[in-house]
């Protein structure tokens, strides 16, 4: 008999949505034998991502690590989904990082590998090696440019006939516009458009209620569309934006709304764009909402304070019961579709001064994932009750 | 389309969504409010409504939607009327452009949902509980051309299938149905990180797979059958589980010598080509099998007593112990000259199987598969129509057995399975086009849609385990 059979390391499923879990396993190791399990990711930008484990296989010579105890490298215990969420710059990138897929038809590459021993494993080559594809969009889905009554931003549709719930989705400021919460929305059966209404040059600086009405009623006429199972769901700015059209827009109605990082507090200046005169001067009124909300908050949000302006509004009264909130201690502002890594602070350009800075963003990366992948969960569930599943029925014809 | 008042307005059933949208926009109906539920409108004319009033917007999921060929696939429908029939549809086009369907019948529980992997279908391509039926039961759409088979010849994409979830029990051709929600599947052959290669050097024309990482692996040499052609997608899925794999082509191929419908190649083509996996420098020498389909069984055999390589294991799956077409160098000797055992069926179809019967094959053409000196699969399809898979498997097992060698004999056989047991849930032909020229010949293979699906599950599935022993250990 010649040399033992190298170890076999396989990524099960090896193609997923990005919310999905995998299972790395490692087998036909010595028993006993300390390996590191590491994950490599090339981003669209061409910097490189990784995360590493340590573990022991155990007296089969198997690591599995959905069940195995990680001993040290950036995540510690049993974390099935560590590989992913655990990831940083390699050492030597710039600084400042955030990872963003803009593209999102391509799929993610994610390249895991397994080595001896655990100080010193990047010297040595892998024993075995393989690929994942982390997508955000499922096969069917349609990715269409909406430029439309001067609104514009990209839809994303369901495959099948229809007619399908839809969510109007809006992002904060400092990212550009960001299709892969709605590209991984319309994955899970809802039409979902990625609104954009802070970088593109048509918009004048006097962003109005106006602009997002018109983009609420392109979604609900849209023949692939129910038009009363429309919801809102923003983040940071942009869940600021979707309280204030679901509290004072007397032409649209939506059926739920999802709030992420929610500020309900105007900060003097700095990332508002000087024409939200309309909603600054207005003071948040909780009994204006007559549609369920979710509110989800990270307690250790550095970027506004998130926590401290909704217990203002739970105290204001009158529609707690429509109210939903998900706090998540240690968990920053930029709350994320899952096992996506964690940044306490990126680079950043301010709108009005194009400053570019660092910016303070917060959480620490175990608890921040944690309510990443738990967030999602909740946010599917409160969307699909409210969309999919209504207990409020209406006559048909 | 007519008008029965200014607010109320009918339409004919078969009136598209986007007709009613292009009508709207060109503001010949403007005072109309589009109600979500769009098929309800369809069949508003003059049929009177099952279910209740309740608007519903059914969901159809299937889980991995991007699946390898081998996977189980999960698809489940919510959010659907309680107790209501439904029909669950998949189709595909072929690399062809042929159309290929598969339904079964379902009714709904009291939640509103469907769930294949444990509910019963009542009719339609299959029937009872059968979580891959979609895919084993797909067959040419109506109005299709005779004797097609779905073989895939580019590994490197997946077959789309669409799969929709329609009212009622009805079936794909019947015309106006109701499509309540769809979704598409991707099934790959190959996982993200396997490489392909082509090989033509040395003579040998072929397509290696490696698995991703930088190995050695163990490894696989793919025989296929007399139909000739190269098939890759066998080699494609072992990669994908981690066994380099070479599929070669010994006949019908532009690039190999000589006429198409000859074989041309001999012994030494197949040494050639064990030889180059076992120089690979990404494959442990000592660890390489061989599998054989049909005609390859033969060579298999020729391989493993006749080259002086020693592979690991051998796995052969409805073929015979020799055949009357091979000379001494494993070359063909004459083509067509076992006519005279060829069987044909009222439609012309031809059943080759007499020609492998032991008692018809010369017997200098059986090989001495009493000098195998290693473990040796045998997997029979009962209704294999082709070769008579079972008198030789019988043969094998005998001759192993005076030869002490019982140990090394592993048999699988499956009633009512024909003679192509390949990847599972893919659809069997029961015959298809074997080769068009000089004229057009259909083959019959045997095999009865879903035995041969339960063959080709079972089988593959033992396959790999029989390679993870005598490969990896």
């Amino acid at each position: 008999m010649t040399q033992a059979v190298p170890p076999i390391l396989s990524v099960t499923p090896s193609r997923a949505l990005v919310d999905e879990k995998f299972q790395v396993l490692v087998e036909n190791l010595p028993p006993g034998c300390p390996v590191t399990l590491r994950s490599l990711h090339r981003s669209e930008d061409e910097d490189d991502w990784e995360a590493y484990g340590h573990y022991v296989s155990d007296h089969r010579g198997v690591v599995s690590v959905s069940e195995d105890l990680s001993f040290g490298g950036m995540y510690t215990g049993k974390e099935p989904m560590g590989l992913l969420w655990s990831m940083r710059p390699v050492p030597g990138s710039r600084k400042g990082l955030r990872l963003r897929k803009i593209n999102v038809c391509t799929p993610m590459l994610v390249n895991i590998s397994v080595h001896s021993g655990h100080e010193g494993f990047r010297d040595r080559t892998p024993l075995a090696s393989a690929l994942a594809e982390r997508w955000y969009m499922a096969p069917g889905v349609k990715r269409i440019d909406i430029n439309k009554q001067g609104v514009q931003g990209t839809l994303f549709i369901p495959p099948g006939p229809g007619p399908f719930p839809a969510l109007l989705d809006m992002w904060g400021g400092g990212a550009g516009l960001l299709e892969y919460r709605s590209a991984l929305l319309a994955s899970r059966g809802y039409v979902s458009f990625s609104l954009d209404y802070l970088r593109s040059e048509h918009l004048s600086a006097d962003v109005e209620f106006k602009y997002f009405e018109t983009a609420f009623n392109i979604i609900r006429n849209h023949p692939q569309v129910i038009p009363d199972r429309v919801g809102i769901l923003g983040s940071s700015l942009g869940s600021m934006v979707a309280f204030n059209l679901t509290a004072y827009s007397t032409i649209i109605k939506p059926r739920c709304i999802v709030c992420i990082s929610s500020n309900h507090y105007h900060p003097p200046g700095t990332t508002l764009k000087a024409g939200f005169k309309i909603l600054s001067n207005r003071t948040n009124d909780l009994s204006k909402i007559n549609c369920p909300m979710l509110l989800v908050n990270g307690c250790d949000d550095q970027n506004w304070p998130t926590v401290e302006t909704v217990a203002r509004l739970l105290r204001e009264g009158g529609k707690e019961h429509l109210l939903s909130r998900l706090a998540y201690p240690g968990a920053g502002h930029l709350i994320e579709p899952p096992f996506s890594p964690h940044f306490r602070a990126t680079k950043f350009i301010i709108l009005n001064s194009k400053e570019k800075v660092i910016l303070l963003w917060g959480g620490h990366t175990k608890p921040h994932s944690d309510a990443q992948e738990d967030s999602w969960r909740k946010i599917l569930s409160f969307l699909q009750l409210h969309l999919y599943h209504s207990p409020s029925v209406k006559a048909n014809l | 389309m007519f008008l029965l008042s200014r607010k109320t307005i009918m339409f004919r059933a078969h009136m598209s969504v986007t007709r009613i949208w292009q009508l709207i926009e060109k503001r010949m109906m403007s005072c109309i409010s589009v109600h979500g539920k769009l098929p309800g409108l369809q069949r508003a004319v003059g049929e009177v409504r099952r279910k209740s009033s309740f608007r519903q917007s059914p969901l159809l999921t299937a889980t991995p939607v991007r699946a390898l060929i081998d996977e189980q696939i999960s698809i489940k429908g919510r959010f659907l009327s309680q107790n209501y029939p439904v029909t669950v549809c998949a189709q595909m086009h072929s690399e062809e452009g042929d159309l290929w369907e598969a339904f079964a019948h379902y009714t709904t529980n009291a939640s509103g949902s469907i769930n294949l992997t444990s509910d019963h279908s009542v009719g339609g391509s299959y029937v009872g509980c059968e979580p891959m039926g979609l895919f084993w039961a797909l067959e040419p759409a109506l109005g299709s051309r005779e004797g097609l088979s779905l073989r895939k010849r580019n590994v490197e994409t997946p077959y789309m299938v669409n799969i929709s979830l329609l009212e009622g029990h009805t079936s794909p051709s019947e015309g106006q149905r109701t499509e309540l929600a769809a979704v598409t599947t991707e099934r790959w052959y190959m996982v993200p990180g396997v490489r392909r290669i082509e090989i033509r050097q040395n003579n040998i024309v072929g397509t290696l797979f490696l698995p991703p990482g930088p190995g050695p692996f163990p490894a696989m040499l793919d025989l296929w059958g007399e139909g000739g052609g190269l098939f890759e997608y066998r080699s494609a899925l072992f990669a994908s589980r981690g066994f380099a794999s070479l599929s070669v082509a010994y006949m019908g191929h532009k690039d190999l010598p000589g006429p198409p419908h000859i074989m041309s190649v001999g012994d030494s083509y197949f040494k050639s080509a064990f030889q180059l996996l076992q120089d690979h420098c990404q494959v442990d020498a000592d660890r390489i099998g061989v599998i054989g389909l049909s005609f390859g069984v033969v060579l298999t055999f020729r391989i493993a007593t006749r080259s002086g390589f020693k592979p690991s294991c051998l796995i052969c799956i409805n073929g015979a112990v020799g055949s009357p077409l091979l000379d001494e160098d494993g070359k063909i000797k004459m083509s067509e000259s076992d006519q005279k055992y060829w069987e044909l069926d009222d439609r012309g179809y031809v059943s080759f199987k007499n020609v492998s019967l032991p008692d018809n094959l010369p017997p200098e053409s059986k090989q001495k598969v009493e000098n195998i000196t290693c473990p040796l699969m045998c997997i029979v399809g009962e209704d294999d129509l082709c070769a008579a898979s079972t008198e030789n498997a019988d043969l094998i097992e005998e001759a192993l057995r005076s030869a002490g060698k019982s140990h090394q004999f592993t048999r699988l056989s499956y009633p009512g399975a024909g003679h192509l047991i390949e990847p599972p849930y893919t659809p069997c032909a029961r015959a298809s086009l074997w080769r068009a020229k000089p004229e057009k010949l259909f083959a019959l293979w045997g095999g009865h849609p879903a035995p041969h699906a339960a063959a080709q599950e079972d089988a593959w599935k033992r396959i790999l385990e029989f390679m993870e022993t005598h490969l990896r250990r």
